[in-house]
């Protein structure tokens, strides 16, 4: 074993969602990690070609197991658990609606769980959430989102299907921890960007009118580039001393919300938007928030004050514990991220 | 007080929950699902304290007037006859039941037991079908329709719906004899059976599979299907589900002797189609500005019925459970008569048979 990973590289290690946008970069590290004893869990359905050509690229990837099947069968989940020592489980529910993001979230991650216990040989889960789960309503314009900020409390207010899986998710998996004895580590991950994902994400606004509105424009955004999200969520399975511990993921030099849509408008393409001030987009939550719960759900609270809060109001972030803990430090700078996630517009999407 | 227990809790049980939050002098006491974790997350949205995972355990701990059942169609049959059995109403959700030997005994049972039970029929129930009911009971139409056609349409991209059930052959739509065909089309036959004779001369039934569902690597799933019926009063009907048309259709049309009507569900609207002529051009100037006026007038309408409160998302399932319940309170006929439901699903039994079950 080496001294500073908790299994030696002959040991299995599961990744679920191993085919997603940060997955692949998780299976790519664990390679270069010296890690090729891999099990990556895929749905009969996806498209394997991002898998497919970053396993091409490492000659020891050869014995890597690709296994098809759903997380909702605990056959399945057995299968893929079977002798496995670390899990990374990114695979996540982002079914719009309620019922299908616990679903996604919960019932997959009990039965993971359930036949990790049974038949691996745990020694860690990684369990990826989401900055989702934090609620800032009740913290000042500014201060600092840590690890030991308050999570949503209502998650059905804040009208986030996602945020209520991992919400949940996390629950549950704290709970093994403590009932069974599972030794896990859960990752909170920002806004992960980079190439592969296109879209500009919520915390800068909103285009659901039909035209971009932005909020918040200098607020810093909880960024990080998905190669240093995934070294992150690697190291988190392989350092001792730190199960049941949780961390949030950013990057360093973060950018405002006017930094980021100046460098998009300036690359990608120009638009209009209107801006609008955090206080005015707080009230105008408020009121559509009143409406839908005095005409009982008429207008679904899409806008709500939990949600303004979350995504406009404005917080600092730290990654000091992710590299005290973890000995993180961004592989790729804040500069030369921008530039990657840019540069995949002069392609066609793909 | 009627007191409703949901049995499965999955994503079509929010809606519910939300449309019976909307009615009066009714209260949700309990949950279910085989998966205690599913039930327990809607319990916790909620705030319903009693979840099971076992239906006769809700059914003798909490006695509901009403059981919902939300499960997928193959557990219809059983669950909704334990719940007759032990005593409660039920509203089952569409499609009624797998076959129609089943939907005709779970009727058969209800009456024996003087309960009631109902189809999740709900789109029968729009603002747009209910003023059309109203119209075509005038008269309007000047007596039985001579034709109707119901089109519906899908979207394969439906990140909600479509893709867990095409990316998954294990997903429980895939196990009905009609797969996705047999998971949506009851809303839209539903709506021709109100008007067909209970003697159906002839059914045609062809399916086949769209080039995009091709493209998408699937070979077990029909996702386009025409079916053309004739009932003893001879009276035509053509339905129509597509999963390629755009804009997506969800239309009923009916052709009678003096006028004809078209229901949209998409944009909420009834159109009349008035028996008149116009002379000459004028048939080019006068017939388009009353179509823009009536289209003005469905704007209108809902406009009103929006700041009425009276129109929001699932309206229809809001009015058929209310009616349903209604008729449980008086003792009256349900909503939806039964012979509808046994003919709903007497022709899916018979477009199934036609278009070869699972197999393309």
């Amino acid at each position: 074993m080496n001294a500073v990973h908790i299994i030696g590289p002959n040991d299995l290690i599961l990744i679920t969602g191993s085919n997603g946008f940060i997955g692949v970069r998780v299976v790519q590290l664990l390679l270069e990690y010296g890690f090729t004893n891999l099990r990556c869990f895929v749905r009969p359905s996806s498209e394997l070609e991002r898998l497919r050509e970053t396993l091409n690229r490492f000659p020891a990837a050869k014995n890597v197991q690709l296994m098809f099947g759903d997380l909702l069968s605990r056959e399945d989940c057995v299968k893929a658990a079977t002798g496995v020592s670390i899990i990374y489980h990114l695979a996540a529910g982002f079914d719009k609606s309620f019922a299908g993001a616990f679903m996604g979230s919960v019932l997959t991650t009990r039965n993971l769980m359930d036949a990790f216990l049974a038949h691996g040989q745990p020694k860690r889960f990684v369990n990826v959430s989401s900055f989702a789960v934090y609620s800032n309503l009740n913290m000042k314009r500014g201060s600092l989102l840590d690890e030991s900020c308050p999570l949503e409390d209502a998650p059905q207010e804040r009208f986030n299907a996602y945020g209520f899986g991992k919400l949940k998710q996390e629950e549950l998996v704290k709970e093994y921890g403590t009932k069974f004895k599972l030794p896990f580590v859960i990752l909170r991950p920002g806004v992960v960007f980079g190439p592969g994902s296109r879209g500009l994400n919520g915390r800068m606004g909103t285009d659901v009118f039909g035209f971009f509105i932005n909020v918040g424009g200098s607020n810093v955004l909880p960024l990080t580039y998905v190669e240093n999200c995934a070294e992150a969520i690697v190291l988190a399975g392989l350092r001792p001393g730190i199960d049941g511990e949780i961390f949030n993921v950013v990057d360093d030099e973060l950018l405002t919300s006017n930094q980021f849509l100046r460098a998009y408008k300036k690359t990608v393409k120009s638009f209009h938007f209107i801006w609008l001030p955090y206080t005015v987009a707080y009230c105008f939550s408020l009121l559509w928030e009143y409406y839908s719960r005095k005409t009982k759900g008429q207008l679904p609270p899409a806008f709500n004050r939990r949600r303004c809060s979350a995504e406009w109001k404005g917080n600092r972030y730290s990654n000091v514990n992710l590299r005290q803990r973890l000995g993180w430090k961004p592989r790729v700078n804040m500069e030369k991220a921008m530039a990657m996630f840019l540069e995949q517009f002069e392609r066609p999407a793909g | 007080m009627l007191r409703i227990a949901i049995v499965g809790c999955g994503k079509i049980a929010d809606q519910h929950v939300q449309a019976i939050g909307r009615i009066a002098d009714c209260r949700i006491v309990s949950l279910c699902d085989r998966e205690i974790l599913m039930a327990r997350q809607l319990g916790e949205r909620f705030n319903v304290q009693e979840c099971f995972s076992d239906l006769a355990e809700l059914l003798t701990k909490t006695s509901p007037d009403v059981v919902h059942i939300t499960t997928p169609p193959q557990s219809h049959f059983s669950l909704a006859k334990q719940s007759l059995d032990s005593g409660s109403h039920v509203y089952l959700e569409k499609p009624f039941t797998v076959t129609a030997d089943e939907a005709q005994s779970l009727i058969r049972l209800a009456e024996g037991h003087n309960l009631k039970i109902t189809a999740g029929h709900n789109y029968q129930f729009t603002l747009e079908m209910i003023e059309m009911r109203q119209l075509v009971a005038k008269g309007f139409l000047g007596g039985n329709p001579v034709h109707m056609e119901s089109y519906w349409s899908y979207n394969l991209q439906d990140p909600v719906y479509a893709k867990p059930v095409l990316g998954d052959r294990k997903h429980w739509v895939r196990q009905l004899p009609g797969q996705l065909l047999h998971n949506i089309v009851s809303h839209g036959i539903a709506k021709l059976v109100e008007f067909l004779d209970d003697e159906l001369i002839e059914i045609v039934a062809k399916a086949h599979q769209s080039p995009e569902l091709l493209r998408l690597g699937e070979e077990e799933v029909f996702d386009e299907l025409r079916v053309l019926i004739r009932d003893a009063r001879g009276t035509t009907a053509f339905f129509c589900f597509s999963s390629q048309i755009k804009p997506g259709l969800n239309q009923l049309r009916l052709f009678g002797l003096d006028g004809s009507v078209l229901v949209d569900h998409t944009t909420g609207s009834l159109i009349p189609y008035v028996n008149r002529s116009y002379k000459s051009y004028l048939t080019y100037f006068i017939p388009p500005i009353n179509s823009a006026r009536i289209h003005f007038r469905n704007a209108r309408r809902n406009f009103f019925a929006f700041l009425g409160r009276r129109l929001y998302q699932d309206y229809g399932m809001k009015e058929l459970i209310e009616r349903f319940y209604n008729s449980i309170r008086s003792n009256a006929q349900p909503a939806i008569p039964y012979r509808e439901i046994i003919l709903t699903a007497r022709i899916m039994d018979e477009v199934f048979t036609q278009i070869g079950g699972n197999t393309r």
